[in-house]
């Protein structure tokens, strides 16, 4: 049996190495990125955005639907529709294919297979709040809570949660 | 007060999205950060670093040919890395505590989850101006350092469990 030392660390201080920018100029970009005139100014670029984030997502959830046999696509759709769902304001959308993902995730994880039956129900209530999430946001939440019980108590039966 | 400080500073998204991409130019614009430049992957991220330099990096996690967590440590552990202590913030969809743990591990300065807010992306780099981290070099860890948390009543030398074993067997 031998003995090493354990090696301490280096250190590197935030001095010693080269910073985003100045120390005068970092606080003047805090203070730019805390005022209210570039949070207006952020608001209206994102909101600009909103009609071509919806296409897009519809878009995904065409191939979602398409992709139903391969597990793979729809791990990976799913993934696109909860990127950024929500920021265009399909914030059902967004929760259930993020439940969808976690659902896909945990079982990936602790290998055991999916419930395809509850998949294609996930996909089609995604499918259906992206559609109709501005008619109907309180049928969308209960929707929602509906499948992450369901996906609780199939991760709960398989072992995990 | 748009631009104040921003006004040289050069960004680079790194993304598979086209529409993400878009939306995080837009929120940088916003904020006065006006050079930007895309990759759409990893590999064309270090080709971009090692071509123009960069000040921030936001990078998505998945990604292919290469992803965002091999990304980070390259540019952390590369010998040819132009810039090993660039901060790089970590945007995903990807939540799950052992990826955070890995992008973490992996070296990124912060992590924000999707979907994104103006205010929480304005707050990550918010930090990073306002308090810039130590990075630590150990032997198997070169990134920013991943102890968020100063306990400032601590006066001993050590904290981790294995610090008190300064000896460790080697069979």
């Amino acid at each position: 049996m031998k003995t090493a030392v354990k090696k301490q660390p280096q250190i590197i201080a935030p001095d010693a190495y080269p910073q985003m920018m100045s120390k005068p100029n970092a606080a003047r970009a805090a203070l730019t990125l805390r005022s209210a005139q570039v949070a207006e100014k952020a608001q209206a670029a994102m909101e600009a955005q909103i009609p071509a984030m919806r296409a897009a997502i519809l878009g995904y959830v065409e191939e979602l639907e398409k992709a139903q046999g391969d597990m793979t696509l729809v791990f990976e759709k799913a993934h696109e529709i909860r990127g950024f769902a929500e920021t265009a304001g399909l914030v059902t959308t967004g929760r259930i294919a993020d439940i969808l993902c976690r659902y896909m995730d945990d079982m990936e994880r602790i290998k055991k297979p999916l419930d395809v039956t509850l998949v294609a129900l996930n996909v089609s209530a995604i499918g259906r709040a992206a559609r109709t999430e501005d008619g109907n946001a309180a049928m969308g939440d209960v929707v929602a809570a509906e499948l992450a019980a369901l996906v609780a108590r199939r991760l709960a039966d398989a072992g995990q949660g | 007060m748009t631009g104040a400080g921003f006004e040289t500073l050069k960004a680079l998204i790194v993304e598979d999205n086209a529409h993400m991409r878009t939306l995080l130019r837009a929120l940088l614009n916003s904020a006065g950060i006006k050079e930007v430049a895309e990759a759409g992957n990893g590999q064309a991220a270090l080709t971009l670093l090692r071509e123009r330099k960069s000040d921030l990096v936001l990078s998505d996690l998945a990604m292919k040919p290469m992803d965002g967590l091999e990304f980070t440590r390259r540019v952390r552990n590369d010998e040819q890395s132009p810039n090993p202590f660039v901060p790089i913030i970590m945007i995903t969809g990807h939540t799950e505590k052992y990826r955070v743990q890995a992008a973490r591990d992996a070296g990124v300065t912060e992590f924000l989850a999707k979907p994104i807010t103006a205010h929480n992306l304005f707050a990550r780099i918010t930090e990073i101006v306002e308090r810039p981290r130590a990075f630590v070099r150990c032997d198997n860890y070169f990134g920013p350092d991943r102890r968020r948390h100063q306990m400032d009543d601590y006066a001993g030398p050590w904290r981790r469990k294995d610090d008190f074993q300064q000896e460790v067997d080697v069979r």
